[in-house]
Order: structure tokens, then C-alpha cells, then sequence
């Protein structure tokens, strides 16, 4: 799949625009009751850069990407995500097994787990939901109707991408030339700009080949695979049969010595 | 085939003898059931160093990726001699499918303690999800589990003396070898698969698209190893006569499957273009050829020698290496070649801790789970006709 297909909500995230106020993580917590001490967005500084008086600072604010090719979904054995065709990727706790293996998936590290709950309250995952609560009804997300500087935005993936380049064209000086998330492992649905470096905002470089293809690659060979190996190993059993009847006749004949194996 | 008839003389002489050794299991067993406890009633946090960033640790890496890989010595003798029809090796199948089966129970055990929700765990096989290969694990792992506890139930079916019910499944136990030896195909390679999702996050020189064949292969050459230490191991606990003659034709198979992990893990680095990374990584390098030297070269060494394949105590020596070289091999995959950014700007982490090193509790799970299952051996051994006595020509 093209990434020119996509067309569905997003968001945008300005990096050279945010003042690391952290409202949008508020914002967040209130209006989907995140306990005090856990949080679904993280907005980080990467601290002050460079000499007097050239400085620079970044921040950057992470969530769940809404990746069109989510691989926590992929991976996933019990198929808690699911992505809806107009956007979110979200996750069921009823059907979550608390493997941990969409923590190890997600390129992101988005997925997050309950570390501190025993047996009896359930240890689930957690992560951004992109507030379906609110865009069905209307409204953005709670991060972007917070954010007083407008670093996040939110809307059809199509046009964020064309305002972001144009962002792009009328301050070259300013951003570096690439919206991250445009073409990452085939498009995420929160796209970035910066003037820093990509990386030194935590955000791994991609191809845009999208990471699960060849598992799911795999995992479409597994049964065939499986009944061909199955018939190798019959056919394989009785030909070693017949050979070594065959040979134990042989000795026998013979009289010899008991025979030693050399079939392969 | 001939039965070990000197049940009852056994089970009259030792009414469950402790000797000191076995105190120290239940010891170990006892610090891991107090763990496990503390980590159901506070959470797995409570007692690991496991983080957001670190979601699998010692437990997947030990438990999950050696438990499974040093089970492989089941399906590598069942097929030597059920599916290659090398009767010769007969007196091997036994310990080791109870081996196999003990391993994969622990393997089980130890998940249930992973788990965040391990009375859902179930649902695998209810809510299957079809792109995942973890799911291909488990439900490999679960189905695994229970051909070998088929192709065990003979000896202890004639242990209780129903030699007549145990014959009948030993004479139909032919489809359960080759969905066996499917089942272990498909985990042991699938156990490789599952970090194929992780192209951002694994060192260059352990990942790539071949990891399930790398894996495979490495399964075989495990199995062989296993198989050599255990019986070795039980030889002196036991005192059942050491089949070195057999022995050493598994060593020698080993060095050719060792060769062949070689030339392909070394021509898909080639391939791949990722050389120069063997000298460049710094520490990562380092792990890549102490992997490599343990686990591949010196048993190749080793074993290559007729004189030392002939002797129990050197065979026993290079049997070692291989498994512990195997052991090394996944916990760098699994766990020591996993890299995360920075610190600094691994943005999830200021949350939660970036480094990982396993606490003692977590490792007293794995120990105990560990005791238990060479205990269960014990006992097994003791009031089983485990060891056939060899006398197919
Ligand atoms: S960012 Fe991670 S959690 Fe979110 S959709 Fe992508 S893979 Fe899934
Ligand atoms: S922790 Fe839950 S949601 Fe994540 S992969 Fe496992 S079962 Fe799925």
C-alpha cells in the first residue's frame, strides 16, 4: 500500500513550536483518567544546545503514532488492537494476555504496562487511544485542544502533510526538509517536523518498507510449510524403512557381523 | 524391547531418600515460590527490573528462548531414530523425551509467572490473531507439550504396569513423531520469527529476515549437545552404562550442523553488507564473537578429534560448550544485543529505567522452576523404566 491512499485523520506535531509546557499530558490524564502516576503522552526536553549565543532546545511530545501498519497490532497473539479504517489504533484490555509483546514491537516503545498491579487488580496495557470519545463527536483530541502554541494539530492526514510542507518551503532556514511519519515503515498517523535532527528526539531512522510485512510474510508460509515438511518427514521415514530392511536382509544372508548405520 | 523390572526392589529400597543436594533444590524452589507469590499479589514490578523499555527480560531469555532451545533434544532423537530409523539410538529416546517434556512444562510454568494475566492465557487459543508469531509459539509450545506427554505415556503406563494400553500407543504413536518433529520445526525456527519485528531495536549482527533458520539449525546442534550432557549426567547419577559409542556419532553429526550455522550466519552478514560490523560495533562485536568462539568454534574443535569424541570425560567437555555457547548465543539475541537509543533521548524512558539487569527474585523464579523440574527428573528416573537396556543390534 501507497501512503498516497491514506486518507484519514491526524496529527501534526511542530516541534520548533512547542515550549514544553506540558498541558497536552494534563489535558490527556483529565479527560481519560490516567491515575497520577502513569501518563499516555511524554513530552521531553532534550535539554539546551550549542554556544551563546546560537542556542537551540527541542521537545518533543510522543504518542502512540497511529502507524498505518501498526505492529503491535501484527503482533499482537490475541488480537487485542485493532485500527479503524478512519484512523486509531486501540487496544481491548478484555482480550489482552499481558505478553508484552507489542511493547517490543512498537518501534515507538508507545505501549506501556501496568509494572505495579498484582493478580487481582490485572495488569494491562495502556496507550493513546486518539480520543475516539471526542472526534465522534466532533471535537480533537484533548492534546491538540490544549496546546496554546498550536504544536499539535490535528485533521485529514492529506492536508496536514500539504501544510506541513508549505511550513517546510516558507522556513527552510528553519526546519530540517523531511516530515517524519510521511513514509516511516508506510506512514504513521502523527507526523513530525523539527529542527533538530529526527533522532535526537528519540524517533529511530526508517525505511518505508513497513516492519511487519516480513512476519506476516512468515506467518502466511507457516501452514503450507507445515504439510510439506509433514509429508517430507513420512516419505523420508519410509524410504530409511525400506533401506534398512532391505540391508538387515542383506546381512542376514550374510551371516556378518551386527550391521552399522551409515544412512544419512 | 525389554522392561526395567526392578520397580518394586527400588520403590522398597529408597522411600524418597533426601539427600543434601536435594535439599538445596528445595531450596532454590522455595525462593522461587516466595517470589512468585510476591510478583502475583504486587505486580511484576514488585520484584523485577523489567521496565517500558525493557518489557522481556531474564525470564524470556533464560525461561522462554534456553528452556525451549534445550528441549530440542526430543525431536532430534525422536526423528534420529523414528523418522531416520536409527534403531541404534533407541536408549536415548526415553530420557530424553522426559527431558523434553519436564523442559517445555517449565518453559510453561515460568510464562504463567511473565504473564500479566495468566488465568487468560486461554485466550491464545480462543482469539487467535494470525499475523502474530508469538501466537504460532504458543500454540505450537502448548501442542508440543502434549505430544510428548503421548509419547511418554508408555513408560509410565508401564510403570503402573499396564503394558498392554502403553503397547497400543506406542503402536500408534507414529503421526504423533511427524507432528512432533512439525511442532519443533515450526517453534524452535519461530522463536527466531518473533524478532524479526524488532529491525530497530536488535543489533544489525543478530538481525535478519533468516533469524527462524539460524535458529533452527542452532536447535539441532543444541539438541545434540543436550543429549551428551544428559546422558552423560545421568550415567553417573544413575548408574546406568554411558552409550559413548553412540555418543560420539552425535558429536561428530554436531560438527557438520555447526559448520552449516557458520557458512549461513557468516553469508548473511555477508550479504547484508554488515562485514565491517564485526570489528566496528565495539562491545556489540565483542558479544558477536565470544558467541561465536563458545558456541561454534571450539566444539568444532573439539569435536572434530576422534580421540577426544571417544573419551566420555572430553565428549562430556565440548558437550558443554555447545550448550553453553547455545545459552550465550540467545541470551545476546534476546536480550544483550537489544539496544534502545540514548538514555537521554530514548523519550519513554525518563519514565522508567533504560538499562536492565535481572534482580534477584527474578532469577529465583527461574532457578526454582529450574530445581523443580530436575527433581521431577529424579524421581521420574527412580520409579520409571527409563533407561531401556540397549539390545537392538
Ligand atoms: S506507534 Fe506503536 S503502539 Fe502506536 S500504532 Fe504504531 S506500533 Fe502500535
Ligand atoms: S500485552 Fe496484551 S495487547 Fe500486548 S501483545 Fe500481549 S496480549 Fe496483546
Amino acid at each position: 500500500m501507497t501512503t498516497d491512499t491514506i486518507k484519514h485523520k491526524a496529527y501534526l506535531f511542530d516541534a520548533t513550536r512547542c515550549i514544553d509546557c506540558r498541558a497536552c499530558m494534563v489535558a490527556c490524564s483529565v479527560e481519560n483518567n490516567i491515575p497520577m502516576d502513569k501518563t499516555r503522552i511524554w513530552v521531553a526536553g532534550i535539554g539546551v544546545k550549542g554556544e551563546y549565543p546560537n542556542l537551540e532546545r527541542a521537545t518533543m511530545v510522543a504518542h502512540c503514532m497511529h502507524c498505518e501498519h501498526p505492529d503491535c497490532m501484527s503482533a499482537c497473539p490475541v488480537g487485542a488492537y485493532s485500527k479503524a479504517a478512519d484512523g486509531p489504533v486501540s487496544y481491548n484490555a478484555d482480550v489482552c494476555i499481558g505478553c508484552r509483546y507489542c511493547m517490543n514491537a512498537c518501534a515507538f516503545g508507545v505501549p506501556h504496562f501496568d509494572y505495579d498491579k498484582g493478580l487481582v487488580d490485572g495488569a494491562f496495557i495502556d496507550k493513546c487511544t486518539m480520543c475516539p470519545q471526542r472526534i465522534y463527536n466532533g471535537q480533537e483530541p484533548a492534546c491538540v485542544a490544549t496546546c496554546p502554541t498550536d504544536a499539535l494539530e490535528y485533521g485529514e492526514r492529506e492536508e496536514l502533510l500539504k501544510k506541513a510542507h508549505e511550513r517546510i518551503a516558507a522556513h527552510t532556514d528553519r526546519y530540517i526538509d523531511h516530515v517524519y511519519g510521511e513514509f516511516e515503515k508506510g506512514g504513521t498517523s502523527y507526523l513530525i517536523l523539527s529542527h533538530v535532527p529526527f533522532k535526537e528526539l528519540g524517533l529511530p531512522e526508517m525505511t518505508e518498507q513497513p516492519i511487519n510485512e516480513t512476519t506476516e510474510t512468515i506467518m502466511e508460509g507457516t501452514i503450507p510449510f507445515a504439510v510439506g515438511w509433514a509429508a517430507v518427514l513420512t516419505a523420508v521415514a519410509g524410504v530409511s524403512r525400506v533401506i534398512n530392511k532391505k540391508k538387515e536382509t542383506a546381512t542376514a544372508k550374510k551371516e556378518a557381523a551386527p550391521h552399522t548405520e551409515a544412512k544419512q | 524391547m525389554k522392561l526395567n523390572l526392578q520397580l518394586d526392589e527400588k520403590l522398597r529400597r529408597f522411600p524418597i531418600p533426601i539427600t543434601p543436594a536435594m535439599w538445596v533444590m528445595i531450596a532454590f524452589i522455595v525462593a522461587g515460590v516466595i517470589s512468585a507469590l510476591v510478583r502475583f499479589a504486587f505486580g511484576i514490578g514488585a520484584i523485577s527490573d523489567l521496565s517500558y523499555a525493557y518489557p522481556w527480560g531474564f525470564w524470556i531469555s533464560f525461561d522462554l528462548y534456553c528452556g525451549v532451545a534445550l528441549g530440542a533434544g526430543a525431536f532430534t532423537i525422536v526423528a534420529a531414530v523414528e523418522i531416520f530409523d536409527l534403531k541404534e539410538f533407541r536408549p536415548l529416546v526415553r530420557p530424553s523425551v522426559l527431558t523434553g517434556f519436564l523442559g517445555y512444562v517449565m518453559v510453561v510454568i515460568a510464562l504463567l509467572v511473565d504473564l500479566g494475566q495468566p488465568l487468560r492465557i486461554w485466550h491464545m487459543m480462543v482469539y487467535q490473531n494470525h499475523t502474530s508469531i508469538l501466537f504460532e509459539v504458543g500454540i505450537c509450545v502448548m501442542l508440543y507439550t502434549t505430544v510428548l506427554a503421548i509419547e511418554f505415556s508408555p513408560v509410565i503406563l508401564e510403570g503402573l504396569k499396564q503394558n498392554k494400553i502403553a503397547h497400543t500407543i506406542h503402536k500408534y504413536s507414529f503421526p504423533f513423531v511427524i507432528l512432533g518433529v512439525v511442532l519443533s520445526t515450526l517453534h524452535q525456527s519461530s522463536l527466531g520469527s518473533m524478532l524479526i519485528i524488532e529491525p530497530y531495536k536488535l543489533h544489525p549482527l543478530w538481525w535478519t529476515p533468516i533469524l527462524p533458520v539460524l535458529f533452527f539449525v542452532s536447535a539441532i546442534n543444541v539438541g545434540l549437545g543436550m543429549i551428551i550432557v544428559e546422558s552423560t549426567l545421568s550415567a553417573n547419577a544413575f548408574g546406568q552404562g554411558l552409550e559413548t559409542h553412540l555418543l560420539k556419532k552425535l558429536a561428530l553429526v554436531d560438527v557438520f550442523v555447526l559448520l552449516t550455522y557458520l557458512v549461513i550466519r557468516f553469508t548473511q552478514l555477508a550479504l547484508a553488507g554488515h562485514l565491517h560490523l564485526l570489528f566496528t560495533s565495539g562491545s556489540m562485536s565483542l558479544l558477536f564473537w565470544s558467541e561465536i568462539l563458545v558456541g561454534s568454534i571450539i566444539p568444532i574443535a573439539l569435536f572434530s578429534q576422534e580421540k577426544i569424541r571417544e573419551n566420555p570425560k572430553t565428549l562430556f567437555i565440548g558437550a558443554i560448550f555447545v550448550v553453553g555457547g547455545l545459552m550465550f548465543g540467545r541470551f545476546n539475541v534476546s536480550w544483550l544485543a537489544i539496544t534502545h537509543s540514548d538514555p537521554l533521548t530514548y523519550v519513554p524512558s525518563f519514565m522508567s529505567n533504560v538499562d536492565y539487569f535481572p534482580t534477584l527474585p527474578e532469577v529465583a523464579v527461574s532457578f526454582g522452576i529450574v530445581a523443580a523440574g530436575v527433581l521431577a527428573f529424579n524421581l521420574a528416573a527412580k520409579y520409571l523404566p527409563l533407561f531401556e537396556h540397549s539390545e537392538h543390534a
